[in-house]
């Protein structure tokens, strides 16, 4: 028999906690996250971002090992940066999300532990949300909420987004798709309901709209407050972004 | 036979610390080989050890503490460490964790700035690129299962921008208005966010080295591998600069007074 | 040259029947048509200054600078191939860094100046390659105050309180001899640097030059950079006002 002194094997992972969550329109997305990033019972800061735009029409969210995240975002952003180069435009969501799958598969044996939704405008025009797990196992939905608060949120937005366990009045049917409004409100009342009942979750939100070429969706940004856009060129698809404060208890 | 005399008359196990130290001492094994593990060795857990850095954004730039302990388990072994680093004139580190990968660090990073010094073109790398630097080597290491075993403050002023951000043996990286390491995060972090948050903009020097202080003297009363010994640092338009190493009065007297447990009688 | 024809030339690996390597003694021409590359050791410093020959009037000023930092504390200054110089001061800095990494301590340029030898001299001993065709001119202060030291094509090196190398070093060297190098200060040392490269360049009077120079002392920090602008317009100044005088 082989003894050895206690060798306690060095971990490389830990959990950053934070929640992100995207939602599919018609023709708009909208991609979620919050902005604390602890570590058990520690917030190690208030302002970490989890939510990345990729291209005029992708936008990433990331969740689980923030130095997972942050790498495997500088690595998505790298391969885009060298599809641009090649091809001259931008990469389409459908193959960013192919790509994902394949770089977080090549890791099968030694994951990035961190969870993936990628948001924003199909080449026909639609929403789309695709999610992953750590290994690349991926499909595109409607919604999807990952992380600390997924166990919170995701129930939420199965009710509010697929009617679960709901039934339409007699004579009418629930919406296909639900307006980009209706849609922020929904975001919003997510997360103050994860950050009332999760210690992971809070200190601020940030929410990012990618509108389809010449939505008519625009309206319902109109009059939102601190509204920023971070579109890159003219007439294509649009970037917004729109942070609240969540609180920080 | 056991060719190691070390070893003769001890018991086979040393896996139980009977005498609780730590790290538990290693002899020459005699046993059977095992293939598997005779391949590349780890570092899997610090040796010699410093405790929190402790560090605030205040007016002028960023302040920046830790003690002169560096801990051997818990034997207080060396006492005039000194775990601040000035990197170029616009940065500054300071480390908790294994103090040979530290200093593993500070080589690295004087070899980079040297390298960038020769190159002569006119740019700098400033807090910022350091900070980036260090977080993909951690990074890297970690991900070789091979960490270097340190959580570590980066400070830093540049062009009128104040910089503070952390990184660790994971890789694990994020920027604040204040920041603490080890023990530090549970014990100073939130003095100093109740003291700091808010008021950046408009702490004095002398009101960051008191808030500093006044954090310093609680882990020094709380942590046991803290010492009445330590520097403080600043960055700023002046530059980088790291002050001797100096103690703060501290009272004992009410230890007489606790009761319950300890060696009292009565 | 009683060599040409003889065969003996043609490799760096075979010597004559007098005992010469005529590829080395080549190495030594590439040099000696070069601008001029003077270092001065002085008193708290050392000043190095090249006769930058500038070939075209579309370069760019200060570009292709024949001055290199390889330490901190090291500068570097040749006269030859450019090409051999940049790659000789990458073998320096390297060669430094190595001595740093292993000792932990700042190398003292008699240090870097013998690895330099050691290396200069292997590009003289096979058929395979060619010797370095420059004269490097190394100038620190490290631990034991300012220090000079000229590497030559075949490897040996020399210690020297003032040192001219390239076309114009024969001039160059009867003004260092003038001078009085060990009461010298740094920057009394930019101007007479300055000074001697415009001396020697009038001899020569051929082509556009641009006086590049470094310096190492106390007044730069202890840290090899290039003169401040302001400095060397003034050295320069005086070195044109000083050649009108010498006429």
């Amino acid at each position: 028999m082989t003894q050895r002194p206690q060798q306690h094997s060095f971990n490389p992972y830990t959990e950053n906690g934070g929640t992100i969550l995207a939602i599919a329109g018609a023709d708009f997305s909208v991609i979620a996250g919050d902005t604390r990033q602890s570590e058990g019972y520690s917030i190690q800061t208030r302002y970490a971002p989890k939510v990345f735009r990729l291209t005029d029409k992708a936008v990433l969210a990331v969740n689980g090992f923030a130095a997972d995240g942050n790498m495997f975002v500088k690595k998505v952003r790298q391969r885009l940066e060298w599809y641009r180069h090649a091809h001259s435009k931008d990469m389409p969501i459908r193959a960013i999300a192919r790509l994902i799958q394949t770089m977080l598969y090549a890791r099968r044996f030694f994951p990035y532990y961190v969870y993936n939704i990628l948001g924003g405008i199909e080449e026909d025009g639609t929403g789309a949300v695709y999610s992953f797990d750590p290994v690349g196992s991926y499909e595109r939905e409607a919604c999807r909420a990952a992380g600390a608060a997924q166990s919170l949120v995701q129930p939420f937005l199965d009710n509010q987004i697929y009617f679960k366990n709901q039934t339409p009045a007699p004579g009418t049917s629930f919406p296909q798709h639900l307006p980009l409004n209706t849609v922020l409100s929904l975001v919003i009342d997510s997360f103050t309901g994860a950050t009332e009942r999760h210690i992971e979750v809070g200190d601020s939100l940030e929410m990012y709209v990618v509108l389809a070429k010449e939505s008519p969706s625009i309206q319902a940004l109109q009059n939102i407050s601190g509204i920023q856009e971070k579109t890159s060129t003219a007439d294509g698809e649009r970037i917004f972004v729109i942070r609240r404060d969540l609180k920080k208890d | 036979m056991d060719h190691f005399p070390t070893n003769w008359g001890r018991p086979r196990n040393d896996a139980y610390d009977a005498y609780g130290t730590y790290p538990i001492a290693q002899r020459p094994q005699n046993n059977p080989k095992d293939a598997f593990s005779a391949g590349v060795q780890h570092t899997q857990q610090p040796i010699v050890t410093g405790t929190s850095v402790l560090a605030i954004k205040y007016k002028d730039g960023i302040m920046m503490a830790a003690d002169n302990l560096a801990s051997y388990g818990s034997l207080a072994r060396f006492k005039d460490i000194q775990r601040l680093h000035a990197v170029g004139n616009n940065t500054m580190i300071g480390a908790g964790g294994d103090m040979s990968d530290f200093q593993y660090i500070q080589n690295m990073l004087d070899e980079l700035m040297i390298d960038e010094f020769t190159a002569q073109d006119g740019l700098a790398l400033g807090p910022a690129e350091i900070h980036e630097y260090l977080s993909q080597v951690l990074y890297a290491r970690r991900t070789k299962m091979n960490p270097l075993w340190n959580s570590i403050l980066v400070g830093g002023f540049k062009d009128g921008q104040r910089f503070l951000a952390y990184v660790d043996l994971l890789g694990t990286t994020y920027s604040a208005s204040t920041l603490a390491t080890g023990y530090g995060s549970y014990i100073a972090q939130p003095l100093l966010r109740k003291a700091v948050e808010g008021r950046e903009d408009v702490i004095t020097e002398a009101e960051a080295l008191e808030i500093i202080e006044t954090s310093m003297r609680v882990l020094y009363y709380r942590d046991a591998r803290s010492l009445n010994k330590f520097q403080v640092a600043t960055i700023t338009a002046e530059g980088a600069k790291i002050s001797e190493s100096k103690s703060l009065d501290t009272t004992w007297s009410f230890a007489e007074g606790i009761r319950g447990y300890g060696a009292q009688t009565q | 040259m009683t060599s040409i024809g003889t065969g003996y030339d043609l490799s760096a690996s075979t010597y004559s029947p007098d005992g010469r390597i005529f590829q080395v003694e080549y190495a030594n021409k590439a040099v000696e048509n070069s601008g001029t590359a003077i270092g001065l050791k002085v008193k708290d410093g050392v000043v190095l200054a090249v006769e930058k020959l500038v070939h075209s009037k579309l370069l760019v000023p200060e570009a292709n600078r024949r001055i290199q930092t390889i330490d901190r504390h090291i500068g570097l200054a040749t006269a030859g191939l450019l090409a051999d110089g940049r790659h000789l001061s990458n073998r320096a800095r390297d060669e430094a860094s190595n001595y740093r990494e292993t000792y932990n301590s700042a190398p003292p340029l008699k240090a870097v100046a013998d690895r330099l030898g050691l290396y200069v001299q292997a590009y003289t001993l096979y058929s395979s390659v060619r010797p370095f065709g420059i004269s490097t001119i190394l100038g620190a202060v490290d631990k034991d105050g300012p220090s000079l030291f000229v590497v030559e094509p075949s490897g040996v090196f020399f210690g020297y309180n003032g040192a001219a190398v390239g076309k114009g070093r024969q001039l160059a060297k009867t003004e260092l001899e003038k001078l009085n190098l060990a009461e010298l200060s740094t920057r009394e040392a930019v101007t007479e640097a300055a000074r001697i490269i415009y001396l020697v360049h009038e001899d020569a009077k051929e082509k556009e030059f641009e006086l590049e120079m470094s310096w190492i002392g106390t007044e730069s920090g202890g840290v090899h950079v290039h003169v401040p602008k302001d400095l060397l317009q003034e050295a320069e100044a005086a070195a044109k006002a000083a050649l009108e005088n010498f006429e």
